[in-house]
């Protein structure tokens, strides 16, 4: 086979995600109606409380990279969501494809659509509070980027691997995870406050760090972004064995044949 | 291991429960598919045909047995087999928001279709299977009958050198199916690929399929081509007589070659071996009677399939 031809393997569930995108109404609520909840509820909250110009970066910081995550996070889960509920998952993995045929297309996917929220929100939340998203260059909001979409692959490949371990009933780990998240990554505060335990968890993330690493811009202090980099390289290619391994395992235990009935 | 589209021996699959409960659904299935044949799986609701058909096509993975799928073997080079076999599902399903030509292209995309190629390969399967017209209709909005056509061109898409069809035509109606089973006809003829089909239809079987394996509880009982299972299982044919007056079973009965003998009234079903030589012996006994009318029927399948399931 040419390189087209895998490169197209690639991209297949990328087609799908966005054919699937642009016929769904609701995808405008994902991308522009609850990002703005989300973005305009905590900029009014930072003016109810008054709080200083770095506090408003800090926490529209977090408003920001929990959005563009749970996009993001959905749109690899997606890749087994759709075929999971049109009960046509058996036709995906009759097909010559492994695991990251199908992250890559709908990775690729998420990060389209990261970045257009990411930048509705940046150009909103400059307009009206003041945030200045590029304050440190263009450089420190890619590494940022990556960091929030590469965390996000990891929570998606995370959602897939549960649908073919535990069946159907698991799609609640989509929405769950990114809840997981915003409790212990530091999204709304630093993790400092946390107890010892999450602490623990949370240094355990890649999110933690780029949202430190970006922070800093905005807040001077210091950050472990290698670590970040590191956990993340980590996660991703241990998810993409796991996401293998869980298809092997569906494969023999036969869930594949029961998720498409 | 020669080149055999299918050589298994000895499969069995046991699912189990959450709580480890085990369930043993195929047990020891050995056979073989030889090149340009259609084989039959025939059987009744959950006798295992398509866990079968799913290990056969590498979906699922056998607990014990060895598989060789176009010479290759099933674990080891199940990503190279998938290149080469597809596969039409019962009650087809696809991503329902996309049309027919967009779930074609997805589809050709996971195969490695790619720029002319795939886009040829859409358009002549379109053609093929008479979908032109709803080449741009989502799949939720297809009829029963053009969800399988679509199945089946999906199917079709990778050139395979194997087509695994389960149960193609359940759930459609009689003339769909009708139509159903001739573009598996010719899709057999024009390809000449090896068909491994499933199905609970006898007709069916017997229009379609050179030989035929059926399964009971997950296990083969039988497995020959149509005619040699209705001879070797001893299913003769049948003379159906009406007549007025009296006959004399008894008589009947103990004649060479009669297999048993349903009596209603003034109607007799007579099972024998073979009807050119017993038929003016059998006549012979209705001297004191009338004969209104007689009928001869070989057996089909679903005698075949009644005998079986018993």
């Amino acid at each position: 086979m040419n390189w087209q031809g895998e490169l197209n393997r690639y991209l297949a569930s990328a087609y799908k995600n966005w054919l699937i995108s642009r016929r769904n109404v609701f995808t405008l609520f994902e991308l522009f109606f609850w990002p703005m909840i989300s973005l305009l509820s905590i900029g009014l909250l930072t003016r109810f409380l008054k709080v200083d110009g770095s506090m408003v970066s800090f926490l529209l910081v977090g408003a920001i990279a929990l959005t563009i995550l749970q996009v993001a996070q959905i749109d690899v889960a997606y890749v087994l969501l759709f075929d999971m509920w049109s009960k046509s998952i058996k036709n995906t993995f009759i097909a010559p494809v492994k695991s990251y045929h199908l992250v890559f297309g709908a990775m690729l996917f998420g990060i389209v659509r990261g970045s257009i929220v990411f930048f509705i929100l940046a150009v909103v939340s400059s307009a009206l509070f003041g945030f200045n998203f590029q304050e440190g260059g263009l450089l420190p909001v890619l590494i940022f980027l990556a960091g929030v979409f590469a965390t996000a692959a990891v929570i998606g490949i995370t959602v897939c691997i549960s649908i073919l371990t535990f069946g159907q009933k698991a799609d609640v780990a989509a929405w769950s995870l990114s809840g997981m998240i915003l409790l212990i990554s530091g999204i709304y505060y630093p993790v400092d406050v946390l107890p010892p335990l999450l602490q623990t968890l949370a240094r355990a993330i890649p999110l933690t760090y780029f949202l430190e690493y970006y922070r800093s811009v905005f807040i001077p202090g210091p950050h472990h972004l290698a670590i970040g980099i590191i956990l993340a390289a980590f996660y991703l290619l241990l998810g993409l064995f796991l996401f293998d391994a869980a298809i092997e395992r569906a494969r023999r235990t036969g869930i594949l044949l029961r998720l498409s009935e | 291991m020669t080149n055999k589209p299918i050589e298994a021996a000895g499969i069995c699959k046991i699912y189990k429960s959450f709580l480890g409960k085990k369930a043993t659904v195929l047990h020891d299935i050995s056979l073989d598919i030889e090149e340009g044949e259609i084989f039959g799986l025939l059987g009744p609701n959950g006798s295992g045909k398509t866990t079968l058909i799913s290990i056969f096509s590498t979906l699922i993975f056998p607990e014990r047995g060895s598989l060789s799928i176009l010479g290759m073997d099933a674990r080891r080079d199940s990503k190279e087999i998938r290149k080469v076999i597809n596969i039409s599902t019962a009650k087809p399903n696809f991503p329902w928001s996309l049309t027919v030509r967009e779930n074609l292209r997805y589809y050709g995309m996971l195969y490695g279709l790619c720029g002319c190629t795939l886009s040829q390969a859409v358009e002549d399967q379109i053609d093929a299977f008479e979908l032109g017209e709803f080449g741009d209709m989502t799949f939720e909005n297809l009829s029963t009958g053009l969800k399988q056509r679509l199945s089946l061109a999906k199917a079709m898409l990778n050139n395979p050198r194997l087509l695994f069809l389960d149960e193609p035509t359940t759930g459609l109606d009689p003339d769909i199916s009708i139509k159903t089973r001739r573009l598996i006809k010719r899709i057999h003829q024009e390809q000449n690929i090896p068909v491994l089909l499933s199905t609970h239809y006898m007709p069916e079987a017997e229009m379609l399929c050179d030989r035929i394996a059926f399964l009971r509880n997950g296990r083969i009982v039988a497995m020959d081509t149509p005619r040699n299972l209705k001879k070797h299982l001893g299913l003769g044919e049948r003379i159906v007589i009406t007549y007025e007056g009296s006959a004399d079973i008894a008589a009947l009965q103990s004649l060479p070659g009669v297999l048993g003998i349903k009596s209603d009234t003034q109607r007799l079903e007579i099972v024998i071996d073979r009807v050119e030589d017993s038929l003016d012996r059998i006549v012979k006994h209705f001297c004191t009677a009338k004969i209104l009318n007689i009928t001869i029927r070989e057996p089909d399948l679903e005698d075949v399939f009644l005998e079986l399931a018993r």
